[in-house]
């Protein structure tokens, strides 16, 4: 072949071109028709911009309907920092801002330049984000803004919504309080979806729940976000909205908990607790009183009525964050800190209010009877040498049997008791029946346990803590203090209420629940609720029971119901109360705590049968069960009951004391 | 394959009818060329006239003067026999070079790079002329050597490409000396090279490109934009990717004129001149742009024929080299907006926005448009 032949050479040069243009056109069909959509989605990601319209939140709703936690809309005058410096010098920026001072004064928002300049300062917002400068500011003031732009340059504004609290601090417990998401907590949450399927997102500067209800029910609390996806062109002009979704509010949470019994408990707390702290008690010592909390449930569901602590936070104060001053105030109040709910993380001997448990665990083992009976001398001995306990005050009580022996809290039987099951985990057993050996699994965060020893226990403690126990020997002496709720037993406020919740519905122990069902969004409280706005409702969880005969547990209500009446220890706080329109039944409980002043326990239920309210109280430093806690209880259950006879605070202390 | 001589042919032929060869105009090329012109204004002004009003004119106008301009050159260059102009090709060469020197010296420097006469509202590329320029020159020297080139010729014809390579190289403007480079090839290898000389050729060429790539003749900025079409990661990615995300965002039938967001948001840099392709085919999809790619095909194929039918060498050598300026622009610059090809600023034929480059083009098609139309003459 010649392969100098132009014609040949010609024909090769015919070959490449041919094959240029081939490469050219697959190349072209494997970007336009194979590789099209991953590519122009990543076109799109070029430019277009997502900016999300956080939604509002879900509304928490009490047991009536009425509202606890609702939203408004605030406005608020934002600069965008980043730029604000770096386009103006610092005269200019001053007049800037003592243009805008001057704004929002004459439309009614008084402000100082320097206010605005600290604001602006405010170093939890990064340079990214627009920050607020004025809150709350009128229409007028936004629509200046918005008008007059060229004299606000970098100045905007938006609209959030944020929580409102019509009835201001109470329930602030339950309540919780919401802020601005981490980083680090972006990274860890799991998206729920709304009722539409549609997954609720989180962006950098979203709202989240952070204690309390808030956080417990964020899944459903938080709103749809809404989107504008803005088109820009290349020099980072905004072009056109290319897609809006409205941003949908979350759904609605209905509470167990009733506000007027909440508010009153709160009330009953902190009131008994000031009188505490003014007034010698009977043995003539003023109580340091600095903090208590109440639990009140529904025996028939476990559903939370109230739940009271004090002291407490506001969460109003949580909207706009919390300066660390005022954190620093919040965690020394008294000496104690407002930031823990007590009622549900405080730890506490329940002292005689335990007796209860001791009581069903001699009958249910056949220890005693109900008509057994001991001399109470005022003490009572174990061992030898010969270890001495005694009643409080050493009182001579004669013959004791289990109803008397409840209703004036003779601790020399229950002494009695606790020695002759010693060697035998009967108490501990029936404790944890009682749901002591465990937290309840309250639908709301940080809940402490509690614990109920038994000896082997007591042996790993001193292994595994050799520095705080010494000795792991169990003895007598233990089952005997164990019996009448000291020493190696700590509860909570809330697995007291919730035990005396499951004797008196017969035995049921239910995990304890603050809210109720889940609302559709924006639901009309003003008509009843209809089937259909309801999305969701936690039905009562039974999570145990405690085995009684009717004999056992007949004999052991008689003695609590002897206890707010007559020579009951808690008949004091009951003076003037109608027992037969509204029969209580309780137990006093008044526990040693070690170089402090006794802590006031009370636990009880009403009416007597039937009931519908079981409920305890706890005290610290706060003296005799009946005076302190005791008072508190009725004064709440005043509310339950319709009845408002005399002032429990003003009731003369007589009877037995504990 | 041509028996004749050219001053004989020329002699005898063009004195008995003068206006005979309009009747063998070539009417594809015509049409292609015209259809490839308006879509490249339409496309220019698509892409240069921003998303929101007031819209800019000014790219629009200024092409379709470019276009009026170069279709009065081609009007030139396809009327006077290409047998004489055969007897300005060094004129022009000499010409062209001293633009090239001069540019050097009175250009405006953009980019780093001075290639540019700035007169007032136009600015002039000597650097588009000298392809027509080098084309002419080869065209003469290979002609005359009618098929036997040896060692000897093939390296007066390199010493004749090398020089305004070499001034080219000062501006520097890597995109028009590889098509110089082209161009060079493809005449000597039609012309007659010798398979062992071209193997030879190509060695050193083989050695030159990585001993440029990685040597220090270039700037690291050069160096990435050559690969980054390999590392699509670095930097000098941006544009490809911005690129590649338009044309892929046309799809099959395209976003419509004015409605490619990539294009008419100005996402896609240099849109109106090296990426004037990706406007295209956003706008007009996998449909439109295989349009514009087959009316290419259609006029490098119609260039190729006249390459063939040429009555002389003169003629087949001119067309082979406007034929090796015209696919490498196509395929270096339709390659680099797809991502297979290295970054190097080369106007596409025809599309691109830009004065010189638009009448350097319609020049050389011109010049075909000559020969096929004299080719019985």
């Amino acid at each position: 072949m010649d392969t100098d032949s132009p014609r040949l050479r010609l024909s090769i040069l015919f070959v490449v071109v041919a094959a240029c243009f081939v490469v050219l056109f697959g190349r072209l069909w494997y970007l336009q028709v194979m590789a099209a959509p991953a590519l122009a989605e990543s076109a799109e990601q070029t430019r277009i911009q997502e900016v999300f319209i956080e939604a509002p939140r879900g509304r928490i709703i009490d047991v009536k309907g009425r509202v606890i936690v609702d939203n408004r809309t605030s406005l608020i005058v934002t600069i965008d920092r980043k730029k604000f410096k770096s386009d103006f010098k610092s005269s200019k920026q001053d007049e800037l801002l003592a243009k805008l001072a001057d704004m929002l004064t004459a439309n009614g928002a008084p402000t100082k330049v320097s206010t605005l300049k600290a604001r602006l300062d405010d170093q939890r917002y990064s340079d990214f984000q627009q920050v607020p400068v004025a809150t709350d500011v009128t229409d007028e003031v936004i629509h200046t803004i918005a008008e007059r732009n060229d004299e606000f340059p970098t100045m905007s504004y938006e609209r959030k919504t944020v929580r409102v609290y019509p009835y201001g601090a109470a329930a602030g417990n339950i309540l919780g309080y919401t802020g601005r998401i981490t980083a680090e907590l972006k990274d860890k949450l799991v998206t729920a979806n709304d009722p539409d399927g549609i997954p609720k997102t989180y962006q950098i500067n979203s709202t989240i729940g952070l204690a309390g209800i808030e956080k417990q029910y964020e899944q459903y609390l938080r709103g749809t976000p809404g989107v504008e996806r803005i088109e820009f062109d290349s020099k980072g002009r905004r072009v056109r909205v290319a897609e809006y979704q409205e941003p949908k509010a979350g759904s609605d949470v209905q509470l167990h908990i009733d506000m007027d019994v909440q508010l009153r408990a709160e009330q009953a707390l902190s009131e008994r607790l000031a009188v505490l702290r003014n007034t010698p008690q009977r043995d003539g010592a003023i109580r340091r009183a600095p903090a208590g909390s109440m639990v009140a449930l529904d025996p028939q569901t476990g559903g939370v009525i109230a739940l009271a602590t004090y002291p407490t936070y506001d969460p109003r104060e949580f909207i706009n964050g919390l300066s660390q001053e005022r954190y620093d105030q919040l965690q020394n109040v008294n000496g104690v800190s407002a930031l823990i709910d007590r009622s549900i993380s405080g730890a506490y001997a329940p002292g005689s209010t335990f007796k209860l448990v001791t009581a069903v665990a001699a009958m249910n083992n056949g220890l005693i009877t109900r008509v057994d009976s001991l001399y109470d001398p005022g003490f009572y001995e174990v061992g030898n040498p010969p270890q001495r306990f005694t009643n409080a005050g050493e009182q001579v009580n004669g013959m004791v049997d289990v109803i008397r022996g409840l209703s004036i809290s003779s601790d020399v039987f229950f002494y009695w008791l606790g020695a002759r099951m010693d060697g035998t985990t009967l108490i501990q057993d029936t404790a944890a029946s009682f749901g002591f050996d465990k937290a309840t699994g309250i639908d709301l965060p940080n809940e402490s346990p509690g614990y109920v020893l038994t000896p082997a226990e007591k042996r790993e403690l001193v292994r595994k803590y050799p520095e705080s126990y010494q000795d792991g020997n169990w003895y007598t002496g233990d089952n005997v203090q164990l019996a009448i709720g000291q020493n190696v037993i700590v509860v909570t406020p809330l697995q007291l209420a919730r035990a005396y919740a499951a004797f008196a519905n017969g035995g049921t122990l239910y995990k304890p629940h603050v809210a109720w069902r889940i609302l559709r969004p924006d639901t009309d409280l003003n008509q009843p609720i209809r089937s259909s706005d309801v999305l969701e409702t936690f039905q009562p969880e039974v999570v145990g029971t405690i085995s009684m005969s009717p004999e056992t547990r007949d004999a052991i209500a008689a003695g609590l119901a002897g206890a707010t009446v007559g020579a009951g220890t808690a008949a004091s706080a009951f003076g003037g109360w109608d027992m037969n329109a509204f029969p209580v039944a309780g137990k006093t409980g008044t526990a040693q705590v070690v170089n402090r002043a006794d802590t006031s326990l009370f636990g009880a239920w009403a009416p007597f049968t039937n009931p519908r309210i079981a409920i305890a109280a706890v005290m610290e430093e706060s003296g005799f069960g009946a005076e302190a806690a005791g008072a508190a209880v009725r004064r709440t259950l005043e509310v339950v009951a319709n009845q408002r006879l005399t002032d429990a605070a003003d009731a003369p202390t007589v009877g037995n004391k504990d | 394959m041509f028996p004749r001589s050219i001053s004989s042919a020329s002699s005898r032929r063009s004195a008995r009818n003068a206006a005979e060869p309009l009747r063998h105009i070539d009417p594809w090329l015509v049409m292609a060329t015209a259809a490839l012109s308006l879509i490249g204004i339409i496309t220019v002004y698509s892409a240069t006239r921003g998303a929101i009003p007031p819209y800019n004119n000014n790219f629009l106008f200024r092409q379709i003067i470019f276009v009026f301009l170069g279709t009065g050159v081609l009007t030139l260059f396809a009327i006077v026999d290409y047998r004489k102009l055969h007897d300005w090709a060094w004129f022009f060469y000499g010409a062209t070079t001293v633009l090239l020197v001069l540019v050097l010296v009175l250009g405006t420097e953009v980019n780093g790079a001075r290639s540019w006469f700035s007169l007032g509202f136009i600015q002039i590329q000597p650097a588009e002329f000298s392809k027509l320029s080098l084309i002419g020159a080869l065209a003469f020297l290979l002609s005359d050597f009618r098929g036997d080139v040896d060692g000897r010729r093939l390296l007066t014809c390199l010493a004749v490409a090398a020089i305004p390579m070499a001034i080219i190289m000062g501006q520097p403007d890597l995109g028009t000396n590889l098509v110089l480079g082209v161009i060079t090839l493809a005449m000597v290898v039609v012309g007659g090279a010798k398979a062992k000389h071209l193997a030879i050729l190509g060695v050193v060429a083989v050695i030159a490109v990585v001993g440029v790539l990685n040597s220090s003749a270039l700037a690291e900025y050069q160096r990435n934009r050559l690969t980054a079409f390999v590392d699509p990661t670095t930097q000098s990615a941006y544009n490809i990717n911005r690129s590649q995300e338009a044309i892929a965002n046309g799809g099959i039938t395209g976003t419509g004129l004015f409605d490619g967001p990539q294009t008419n948001l100005d996402w896609v840099p240099e849109q109106q001149t090296d990426f004037i392709f990706t406007a295209a085919a956003e706008q007009f999809g996998l449909l439109g742009s295989s349009i514009v790619l087959g009316l290419y095909a259609l006029l490098c194929y119609r260039i190729w024929r006249t390459a063939q039918l040429a009555r002389d060498w003169f003629g087949t050598l001119l067309c082979v080299g406007v034929l090796a300026m015209f696919v490498f622009s196509i395929f270096q610059n339709v390659g680099m907006a797809m991502g297979i090809m290295p970054i190097t600023g080369i106007p596409l034929h025809l599309m691109s926005y830009g004065g010189s480059s638009t009448v350097t083009a319609l020049a050389a098609i011109g010049l075909v448009l000559n020969v096929h139309a004299r080719r019985f003459l």
